[in-house]
């Protein structure tokens, strides 16, 4: 039996084989999975915002942003025995859920958060294998750490594997 | 300010002048479908924006969110959230036509239920708006039709980058013989908040 482990907004979770790692709702949320394919071992962020703007900037690190996300991840996934070097990822979600009538308050809030993932990836110079992200639909994501595989689910769509 | 000093007293405030928005928000709706509308008690809810999901019932349920903005002189979001079995139910009282199949909402759908939202925002607006003496409009209305916690992290976005905390104002609304259920979410800047709560003789 692989155990299910729910991943919230604003936060980030890691397990080993042959847990599945699961985020519900991902709108222009944009989730990153990192994964060890030696150590079968993963990790799944679910960040809400790209970066913290100038009035927080003593915000606590946390997976709400997706700049720190990954680096947060990297850290815990190298004490559950992974090699940062071994390290892909795979992203989805970044989609704009509202016809963009209000983008100038928002800026397009998912495509932000698409590319701030992508930067702090190359940062970390890991490489991208695979993504799902922009549109306008809402996302599911299903991590398997056995293989990698993450199963994206939308309404009324065909389920996408990455 | 932040939403973390608030105290009971503020609370209390807050349900009182939403439930007069909210009262005038579902005499405005009953008129539109010729069915008396019942309403809960408004709930003013102090949630961690991680939470907020859990609220809506859950992340993957799936939704009509209609979205607007309060513009004018206090500013925020307004996300009126409704299951999908009760916007079919709500429309097939507004159209003139078979219900769609369960499947997307057709233009003219979904040009309703946005109507529907504007009618709702505007009357709460305008009943906030009168007794706080100030000028409360909604923006243009926006619709998403997708899961609970895609529809809503659009609107957390935006408290997320003041804080941690999401302040709602909800209220349940109910048809009496078929089941019309809603969420109405005010969810107010945390600027904007103090504005609101001046304007009802709260000292801060």
């Amino acid at each position: 039996m692989s155990r299910i482990i729910s991943v919230g907004i604003s936060e980030f979770k890691v397990a080993a084989a042959p847990s599945i790692l699961m985020t519900y709702g991902l709108g222009s949320c944009v989730g990153i999975a990192l994964y060890d394919p030696v150590a079968l071992t993963g990790g799944l962020a679910h960040t809400l915002l790209p970066a913290p703007v100038r009035t927080m900037e003593q915000a606590e690190k946390s997976a709400k942003f997706t700049c720190w996300a990954i680096g947060l991840m990297v850290e815990e996934l190298v004490k559950c025995g992974c090699a940062s070097d071994r390290l892909v990822a795979k992203l989805a979600g970044g989609a704009t859920m509202f016809e963009p009538q209000h983008r100038s308050t928002h800026g397009g809030i998912g495509e932000r958060n698409v590319s701030a993932a992508r930067e702090a990836l190359e940062r970390c110079r890991i490489p991208l294998v695979a993504e799902d992200t922009g549109d306008d639909y809402g996302r599911s994501l299903e991590f398997n750490t056995a293989t990698g595989i993450i199963m994206v689910r939308a309404l009324q769509r065909p389920i996408k594997q990455l | 300010m932040k939403f973390d000093s608030l105290t009971e007293e503020h609370l209390d405030a807050l349900r009182e002048v939403s439930n007069i928005g909210v009262a005038h928000a579902a005499t405005a709706l009953s008129q539109l479908i010729g069915r008396s509308i019942s309403l809960q008690v408004p709930k003013v809810l102090m949630t961690d924006i991680t939470k907020v999901p859990e609220v809506f019932g859950g992340a993957e349920k799936i939704v009509v969110g209609i979205y607007l903005q309060m513009l004018g002189d206090a500013r925020g979001n307004i996300l009126i959230v409704l299951p999908r079995e009760s916007a079919l139910r709500l429309l097939s009282r507004l159209l003139p036509r078979e219900k769609s199949e369960g499947s997307f909402l057709t233009e003219l759908e979904i040009s309703a239920l946005k109507e529907v939202g504007n009618i709702l925002a505007s009357a709460y607006l305008n009943a906030l708006g009168s007794l706080m003496h100030k000028t409360l409009i909604p923006s243009v209305p926006v619709l998403s039709f997708d899961m609970a916690g895609a529809v809503i992290d659009y609107v957390l976005i935006e408290l997320g980058e003041v804080g941690d905390l999401a302040l709602m104002v909800e209220t349940e609304f109910f048809g009496e013989d078929e089941k019309i259920s809603g969420q109405f979410f005010l969810l107010p800047d945390p600027e904007s908040l103090k504005i609101i709560l001046n304007a009802i003789g709260i000292k801060l």
